[in-house]
Formats: structure tokens, C-alpha cells, sequence
């Protein structure tokens, strides 16, 4: 008998103080779900039962799951069954056998402790080379340490891991079970948790460091079509501290009011950096959304406070398609003439299709006579 | 058509379609044997006349490229691409050797290092994704009309098959011709051209020429190899017979004939498996510790005994239930060759030059599979592994210039299984991608060569950052070699950005590498489509190309398979990741001119060339992928 209790028990202890209110047992609640997950192993779609544990305050804090660990080399299977956890978010935390069941590996030597802890490292890590296997790979490997190749003439199959990255002898057991641990149920604990939560829930996970969460937020806003100011507030300020949320979060505010889209726009361009601003005025000249002209001159004159080349550019270009001709923004674009040349020449094609009165026009053919080798 | 020009092109078609055996003996010359003596008594029906038949014409190339498999056609591809006359010497029916419908060899390159693919690119990536267009149903005799369109299609290159060139005329050092037997013209052609490439295999030509080789194994201490031998000895790898099969939804009888060698796999190593034997069986496999080129056709009648006795086993023997219902469908009758002569070069690439990855200033080419050396003896040893696999890379090796052209005969290079390396370094490069860059390299310094008037090794002691540059431009891959090209106009730019990025950066298109490796992104990626990179200059510049290298996912396989395998590692389609259609815009006075539009592009290396134009900005515009949801570029360059 190997020395499973102690491993299970060091597996155990990190979550146990990790998991908030796991003490108030009796505050707990679970729901199972039937659920349909594709396994890359197995050749259709599994029926099985997603239990989803929530806390005192309906909030999801765990999910589980019942799979199998098949160890099924060179004709000989055994099949034990594995507990899988995530937490709300499908990130896989720990697994456990069902009392009594050992896990092992070919030619039915036992996992060692030391495997356990590796098989739990394996899972663990979402970009694990069994991501890129082939479960052909491992059927066909003769001696597990993967020394065999693929040779030049046929379809022979190749498989190489280091041992960092397997338990060697029990490379169909960590393929199976990595899949469970990491792949189509991933997506369906995200979908689930997102329904679970209360709005209020919502906005936390809007605010949460983890950027996982916004996407669970924002995807349920969406289903359950709430786009409302207070919602609309705290994206806004999730997307000033953190630009690589812009462009999922601009699918949503897409579909808000007039005045919302407007105003979160206006937020974004004036409070944002590059990035900020940058979206804002790609989805300012593509969107279908009706703009004022006053609104737009604002915009402009803020040109002298953009940094890049690529800002006052697409600024540029938007006053082009939507706001042509308009004074205010022809008086803040000269203010560019005597900035970095490759700006200032960006402002002066700009103005040169603009109307201009006398003094404009001959500040301009000033510029030009001076830049005239270089524009 | 009048009627005597009807006749006349019909008899000599008729008198075409014949062909005389290509038997030399020791007392015969080239003379005793073509078909055009003045004894001829060829009388002519329709004109009339007694004449004699012309057999002998005489040609004059830039460049003669001797093979027309992978490494062939690259170097003969490269070389007209970059300005050379050129012409193929292909002793078969149908280009591709190795990956041609008469062998079926899968063409395998750097397939697998630490779980992906390190794809070749360049001209044997352009073959392969033409493939992917025109041959979706896998088939290997239409990949071999799918190689005949790549080839014939270049404009400065000329196919000649059936044709072997069996005799070297020298002129001191050099090569002055090559003496090329047409099976089917019955002609002997006199192929004179200032610089030969053998990337025949076995290097007939390079042999009669008198370049210095050598074949067998090297022993350990020559160059202190780990896999080699203790002493060296002839042992030269085998070759191996195809098959495939096919289900034929009910059971099928098998019984073998007469010449099948009975197979019972008694004392073999369990290395010796059948995964995949519908496909054909690799180890299959005859060699020769003595002379491999002079045992060739008793080996083929042994492989295909050993081939019939193999699938009698598996049909017969009852350990394999599930080929009840398999038949074969098609069978090799042309072993496909692993080795022969090795030229010696400059530099003999060696085991160690590969494990340790030793830097060459003149790294022309890369390879990564496998130190696969097939155990000695074949078949005929079945208590050995079929191969040791000795190592594994963890990346990607370089291969030198030095080590392509000949020692001894000064117009003479080499690309493909012959070329200047140990037995050890061969059971690695052999491969047929890692062949062709060697081609590309070599085909590139043929045109250099002819540019400049000047041998190989020249090129090689005196232009070789031209020589890589030209390979980088034309999107070979060297590896820890980035592209720094003084005419690419775009590392001259003030600016370079892109609309959005969702990965890597738009200034990563400058940097020379055209690859994500060694940890490092070298990509722009998009957030989205359409989008736009865009280059700007602080003064006008005058353009006429603008190239790009887009993403073709190097990190996954797109060769094709007999199982047709489609997962993360291989793919059976075009890449989804590669661009389909976008356009080329430059900024004139201030306004944006169309230069180009491409809407069903087809190749990772990306060309747009245009009347010369001066712009201070350049727009690429991309709108559509195969199918993934961003753009990728790996590079952008633009020329006057």
C-alpha cells in the first residue's frame, strides 16, 4: 500500500485554508448540473453531473466533478475513479480518488508520493505540453519514455515529454485526466458561475484583479441585456486601470443607450491613455451611433495633449469622415504645424482639404513652402 | 494542319516513344551506344529519305540541377527565381523522389521539437501549401502533377525527365558538361553550363566527375561522435518499399507470391512495431555494408519479398484482426533511398556541430529531426531496434555553406542526402525538408555565382551575408541569424504602427527575424480584421515592391500524410492562420494610391511589385484570413 493518505492530505491542506466560510459547512449549498463535455480521448461527447458548491451567500466558490483516471496500456486498463475541483472561475485547484483506489502505472507499478504531487503539477498547469498531444501518441509509445520517433516513411507515431512534464509510466493517465481538468468543462464553470451570481456579484467581478471574472461579467451583462449607468460606471473604471479589456468591453458598450455610449467614450478619450484613446476613436468612426458635431470639436481640442503620431492620426481621420470643415477643429489642428514633423505634415494634409479662410491659407502655404522636399 | 507536317510530326512521335536500355559496359563509350551512327538505315515512309537521326543535341544553361526531388527542385526554383537559366535533370518519370507517387515517403522536416513543429519555409513551404490548394483530396500521383506545375510554371527553368546525367566532362577542375541520357528520346544530351548542383542522391555525376566521397560509417574517434561506431566500417543505411491499403468493407483474402519472403517476427525487438502498417511499414528495409548503388536491384527483389511476407504476417498470422478487412491498394516498386555517397566539402558536418548547435558564420539551412540511424543490417535484423533514435533536439541545429560545394571540383555543389557530413549527421538531415533549404542555399549561390562570375567557394569566402541575405529576403529561415538587409527600405522608416495588436508589436516587423523562437515573439498580431500596419518616412522614398512575411503557423506540420492526421501537430488543410486578402496602399501628396490587392493570397511570403513610385507612407490594409480571427505579420520590407 503506498503512502496515499499523507499524499492526499498534503494535496488537501493548501485549499483548506484558501476556501473562504469552508468552515460554516451547514452555510453550503450544491446544485448538480447534467452536463455534456468533449473529451479529445473519447470519441463522443460525455454525459456526466457538474456539482456546483455555493457559499451562505449563493456565491459559486467551487465546482466538482466525477471522472475517470484510465491507465490503459498494451491491452491492460484499469479504471479509477478521480474527484476533480475548480474554482468559480474553471481554474482546476486539486483532485482525490475515492477511498481505498490507488492510482497506477504500467506494468501496474504504483504511483510513488512523489507522483501524486507531480500528477497534481501537471494539471495544474493550463498550457501543459498534453495540450499538444495526440492521444495516438501515447497508445502507440512502446516505453513510455518516449525514445521512439517518428521515422521518415510512414505514420509512426512520435511522443516526446520531458520528465518534468509527465509521471513517466503514466502518460495516458495525466492526458486523461489533464482534459478533464482543463478543457471543455472550463468554459461551462465560467458560464455557470456567471448565472449563479447576483448583480451585485457582478459588479465585484467587474472590479476583480482577475481579469477572468470581467469576462464572466461582461458575457452575462450581455444575456441578461443590463446596461445600465451603474454598470456602465464601473466598466469605465475597470477599463482606465487595465486597456486590455477595451476591445470585449466596446462590444458591450455598443449596444447601450446614445447618451451612455457617449458619455463612456468621452470618459475613456479625456481621463484614458494612448490605448484608451485610441479605441475610443476607432469605435467612434465606425460606430452607427448618431455624434453631435460640438461633441466632436471637443474632442479635437484635446489633439495638442495626444502623444502619438497614431493618436492625432485616427483623429484626424474621424474628423475627416464626420466632422469636416468645422472651425474649431481647423483652430486646433494648426496648433500641430509647429510640433514633430511627421505630426505636423499629418495636420497639414488634413487642413489642406479643409476651407480655410485667408490667414489660415497663407499660414499653411508658409508650411508648405518651407516642407516642400518633404511632404 | 497540312498534311505533310501532320505526317512529319507523327513519325517522329512515333520514333520518340521508343527507348534503348541504358546498359554501359566496360568496352563501350557514350559513342557506341546513341542511336544516330551514319550506318543508321532508317528509311522514312512519308519523305521518302534514308537519313540519320539527330541524338545528340547540345544545350547551354546558367546553372544544371541534377535530381528533381525536393532538394532539386528548390535549388533549381532559387536559382531561376534569382536570375539564372536553368534546367532539371530528373532520371524518373515524375519529380518529388522520395515524396514522389513512385515512393511515398512522407516530406518530413524539423516535424517535432518539444511538442511543435519548426516548420521550414521558403521554397519548400510554397510546394507544400501548393499542395494544400490544388491536391485537397491527398492524393500522391496528383502531388506529383501538383510539383510539375510548381516547377514548369518559372519562366527561366527548363524540366528534362527521364533524363540522367551519367557522365561528367571535365576541363581541369571543373565540370564542363554533363552527358544526359533520355530514356524516352533516346537522345544524349551534352548539358554545358558554368555551375553544376548534384542533388541526385547517389551523385552519379559528381562521382564521374571525380569529386572526392565516401560512404559507410565513420568511426567514434575521426570526429568524436557519441552514436558513431568504435571503428568505422561500410555500413550504409537501407532503403525501404512502400504500401498502403484499403478497407474494403468486408474480408479480404491475402495469399503472397512467389518471390515473398516469409516474415514471423520471432526475436524481434519490441521496438519493431506495426502502429500504422496500413500505411506502409518504415522498417521494411534493406542496406549494404559494401557497395548499395551496385546491390540496388537485388535489394529491391529482396524488399518487395520481404514486403509480401510482412503483410502475409499481418493477414495471416491472426494477431492482427483488424486488417480483416484490409487489401492492398498500391505497392511500391522503387525502394526509397536513405543512403549512399557522401561529397566531401569544405566542412564535414558532424554529430556534434548538431547536438552541441554550433554557430557557423555560413549557416545557409536548418534541420531538428531526430539522430535517427537505422540499426545495420534492415530487415535482416530484427533483434535490433529499426532505428536507435539516438538524440532528440530541443531546437533547431544550422547547417554550413562549406559543406555544400565540392573540395576538390570547383563548379560543383551538392543539397540533399549526398552532401559533405558524417554517417551520424546524415541520420538527422536526410530529411527531405532539411534537404531542400540546402537546395534553396545552394540554388541562390548558383545565381550569385553567375552574377559575380565566380566558383562557390568564393561565394562562400567572400559574399556569404549576401548569399543569406538573399535566403532571408526569400523567406528561408536561419536560425540566430536575423535578416539586416542595407537595400529594405523599411528599417530606414521614421515610424512603423498598427490599427490594433492584440500580440507582439508592429515595430517586431523591423527586427530581422521572421519567426516567434528561442522564447521570443518577432510578430505583430491584430486585434480583430480588418486591420492596417502602417510604415512612415520622414522624407519621400521611391518604392516598387513592398514584401511581407505573414503567418503560416510554422509551429504545425502541413506535409501531406497518409492518414491524413489533423490535430495541434499536423494539419490536412491551408493554414487558417494564413492572410487571404489584403492590399497595399502608399501616401502621395498627402493621399492614399492603391499599389496592390491580393484577394486569394497563397503564400507566406507576400509580393507586391509596382511601377516606382516616391511616398512618404505605405498602408497594408488585411482583410480576411483562412479563418483565424487576427492578422499575424512576421515582416515588412520594401525596395526601390
Amino acid at each position: 500500500m503506498i503512502n496515499f493518505i499523507k499524499t492526499y492530505l498534503w494535496l488537501l491542506i493548501p485549499f483548506l485554508w484558501m476556501s473562504p466560510n469552508k468552515t460554516d459547512q451547514n452555510a453550503f449549498k450544491t446544485i448538480k448540473h447534467n452536463v455534456v463535455v468533449n473529451h479529445p480521448g473519447e470519441e463522443k461527447p460525455v454525459n456526466t453531473i457538474l456539482s456546483e458548491i455555493q457559499n451562505a451567500n449563493g456565491l459559486p466558490i467551487e465546482y466538482t466533478m466525477d471522472v475517470y483516471s484510465v491507465i490503459c496500456l498494451e491491452e491492460v486498463c484499469k479504471v479509477i475513479p478521480v474527484k476533480l475541483f475548480w474554482d468559480n472561475t474553471g481554474k482546476y485547484q486539486k483532485y482525490e480518488l475515492a477511498k481505498g483506489e490507488t492510482l497506477e502505472k504500467y506494468e501496474a507499478d504504483l504511483f510513488e508520493p512523489e507522483d501524486y504531487i507531480k500528477l497534481q503539477n501537471i494539471l495544474a498547469d493550463n498550457d501543459s505540453p498534453f495540450k499538444e498531444v495526440y492521444i495516438d501518441e501515447i497508445l502507440t509509445v512502446p516505453d513510455e519514455h518516449g525514445n521512439e520517433d517518428v521515422d521518415a516513411i510512414s505514420g509512426a507515431t512520435a511522443l516526446e515529454l520531458d520528465e518534468k512534464d509527465t509521471v513517466p509510466g503514466a502518460a495516458l493517465t495525466c492526458y486523461t485526466l489533464w482534459h478533464w481538468a482543463n478543457g471543455d468543462v472550463v468554459s461551462q464553470i465560467k458560464s455557470q458561475t456567471g448565472k449563479s451570481v447576483t448583480e451585485t456579484q457582478l459588479k465585484n467581478f467587474i472590479l476583480d484583479s482577475d481579469n477572468t471574472y470581467f469576462h464572466i461579467a461582461i458575457n452575462e451583462l450581455e444575456v441578461r441585456k443590463l446596461y445600465s449607468k451603474p454598470f456602465i460606471d464601473v466598466i469605465i473604471r475597470k477599463l482606465l486601470e487595465d486597456a486590455s479589456l477595451l476591445r470585449p468591453a466596446y462590444k458591450y458598450l455598443n449596444h447601450t443607450s446614445n447618451e451612455d455610449y457617449l458619455n463612456a467614450s468621452k470618459t475613456l478619450f479625456f481621463q484614458g491613455q494612448k490605448e484608451q484613446k485610441l479605441v475610443v476613436l476607432q469605435s467612434l468612426r465606425q460606430t452607427q451611433q448618431n455624434i453631435p458635431q460640438l461633441y466632436l470639436d471637443n474632442l479635437s481640442s484635446e489633439v495638442t495633449n495626444l502623444n502619438s503620431y497614431q493618436e492625432v492620426s485616427l483623429l484626424l481621420e474621424l474628423m475627416q469622415d464626420k466632422n469636416p470643415n468645422s472651425p474649431k477643429v481647423i483652430e486646433n489642428t494648426f496648433l500641430l504645424l509647429d510640433v514633430k514633423f511627421l505630426v505636423a505634415r499629418r495636420a497639414f494634409w488634413f487642413l489642406k482639404n479643409q476651407k480655410l479662410n485667408d490667414s489660415q491659407q497663407k499660414q499653411l502655404n508658409s508650411f508648405q513652402e518651407k516642407h516642400k522636399n518633404k511632404l | 494542319m497540312k498534311r505533310r507536317e501532320f505526317f512529319k510530326k507523327g513519325t517522329t512521335a512515333a520514333i520518340a516513344a521508343g527507348s534503348v536500355p541504358m546498359i554501359f559496359t566496360s568496352c563501350a563509350s557514350t559513342n557506341n551506344i546513341v542511336y544516330d551512327k551514319p550506318k543508321d538505315k532508317w528509311y522514312h515512309l512519308g519523305t521518302g529519305k534514308t537519313g540519320t537521326p539527330n541524338r545528340k543535341p547540345v544545350k547551354n544553361y546558367d546553372v544544371a540541377v541534377i535530381g528533381g526531388g525536393a532538394a532539386g527542385i528548390c535549388a533549381a526554383v532559387a536559382a531561376a527565381r534569382n536570375g539564372s537559366k536553368i534546367v532539371i535533370i530528373q532520371d524518373r518519370p515524375v519529380l518529388g523522389g522520395n515524396a514522389s507517387s513512385e515512393i511515398r515517403v512522407h516530406l518530413n522536416g524539423v516535424n517535432n521539437i518539444k511538442g511543435k513543429a519548426e516548420r521550414e519555409t521558403g521554397i519548400i513551404e510554397e510546394i507544400l501549401l501548393h499542395n494544400r490548394f490544388e491536391n485537397e483530396q491527398e492524393s500522391f500521383p496528383v502531388f506529383d502533377h501538383v510539383m510539375y506545375d510548381f516547377v514548369v510554371r518559372e519562366p527561366n527553368l527548363t524540366l528534362m525527365l527521364n533524363t540522367q546525367a551519367v557522365e561528367a566532362v571535365m576541363e581541369g577542375n571543373k565540370i564542363k558538361s554533363a552527358l544526359c541520357w533520355q530514356a524516352t528520346t533516346e537522345k544524349m544530351f551534352t548539358i554545358n553550363a558554368p555551375i553544376f548542383i548534384d542533388c541526385s542522391g547517389d551523385g552519379l555525376l559528381a562521382a564521374t566527375a571525380g569529386a572526392e566521397y565516401r560512404t559507410g560509417r565513420e568511426g567514434k574517434a575521426e570526429f568524436n561522435e557519441t552514436f558513431a561506431p568504435d571503428e568505422p566500417d561500410g555500413w550504409q543505411m537501407g532503403a525501404t518499399l512502400l504500401m498502403s491499403s484499403k478497407d474494403m468493407g468486408k474480408p479480404m483474402t491475402y495469399s503472397p507470391p512467389s518471390y515473398a519472403i516469409k516474415y514471423t517476427h520471432e526475436g524481434a525487438s519490441k521496438r519493431r512495431k506495426f502502429a500504422g502498417f496500413q500505411d506502409g511499414i518504415w522498417w521494411i528495409e534493406v542496406g549494404s555494408d559494401d557497395d548499395i548503388i551496385a546491390d540496388a536491384e537485388e535489394n529491391r527483389h529482396k524488399l518487395m519479398g520481404y514486403l509480401h511476407g510482412v503483410w502475409d504476417y499481418i493477414k495471416n498470422s491472426g494477431k492482427f484482426p483488424e486488417a480483416k478487412n484490409l487489401a492492398l491498394d498500391w505497392v511500391g516498386s522503387i525502394p526509397g533511398r536513405r543512403e549512399s555517397r557522401r561529397f566531401i566539402g569544405d566542412y564535414i558536418v558532424s554529430e556534434r556541430d548538431m547536438t552541441e548547435h554550433k554557430h557557423f558564420e555560413d549557416a545557409v539551412a536548418f534541420g531538428g529531426w531526430s539522430l535517427d540511424e537505422h540499426n545495420p543490417g534492415g530487415i535482416e535484423n530484427i533483434s535490433e531496434p529499426p532505428s536507435y533514435f539516438h538524440y532528440h533536439f530541443k531546437e533547431v541545429y544550422q547547417f554550413p555553406f562549406r559543406s555544400l560545394y565540392s573540395k576538390n571540383v570547383s563548379n560543383l555543389m551538392f543539397a540533399g542526402r549526398n552532401v559533405s557530413q558524417t554517417h551520424i549527421a546524415l541520420s538527422s538531415s536526410r530529411i527531405m525538408a532539411t534537404c531542400a533549404l540546402q537546395g534553396q542555399a545552394v540554388g541562390t549561390a548558383a545565381a550569385i555565382c553567375n552574377k559575380r562570375n565566380m566558383l562557390p567557394r568564393e561565394v562562400g569566402q567572400k559574399h556569404i551575408k549576401e548569399l543569406q541575405e538573399q535566403l532571408l529576403r526569400d523567406d528561408v529561415f536561419i536560425p540566430k541569424r536575423p535578416a539586416n538587409d542595407p537595400l529594405d527600405l523599411a528599417r530606414k522608416s521614421s515610424l512603423i504602427f498598427a490599427s490594433t495588436s492584440s500580440s507582439g508589436d508592429a515595430k517586431n516587423l523591423l527586427n530581422g527575424m521572421s519567426r516567434d523562437i528561442d522564447g521570443k515573439i518577432n510578430h505583430w498580431q491584430s486585434d480583430g480584421l480588418s486591420a492596417n500596419v502602417q510604415i512612415e518616412w520622414e522624407a519621400p522614398v521611391s518604392l516598387s515592391k513592398v514584401e511581407l512575411k505573414c503567418d503560416s503557423n510554422v509551429k504545425r506540420n502541413i506535409m501531406m500524410r497518409k492518414d491524413s492526421r489533423n490535430d495541434e501537430l499536423f494539419n490536412n488543410g491551408v493554414p487558417e492562420e494564413m492572410l487571404k486578402a489584403l492590399s497595399i496602399q502608399g501616401r502621395v501628396n498627402g493621399s492614399w494610391v492603391d499599389l496592390g490587392k491580393i484577394e486569394q493570397n497563397r503564400t507566406r511570403l507576400i509580393k507586391f511589385n509596382f511601377n516606382p513610385l516616391k511616398v512618404t507612407a505605405v498602408k497594408v490594409n488585411m482583410t480576411e484570413t483562412y479563418g483565424a480571427e487576427n492578422a499575424k505579420l512576421f515582416e515588412i520590407r520594401c525596395y526601390t
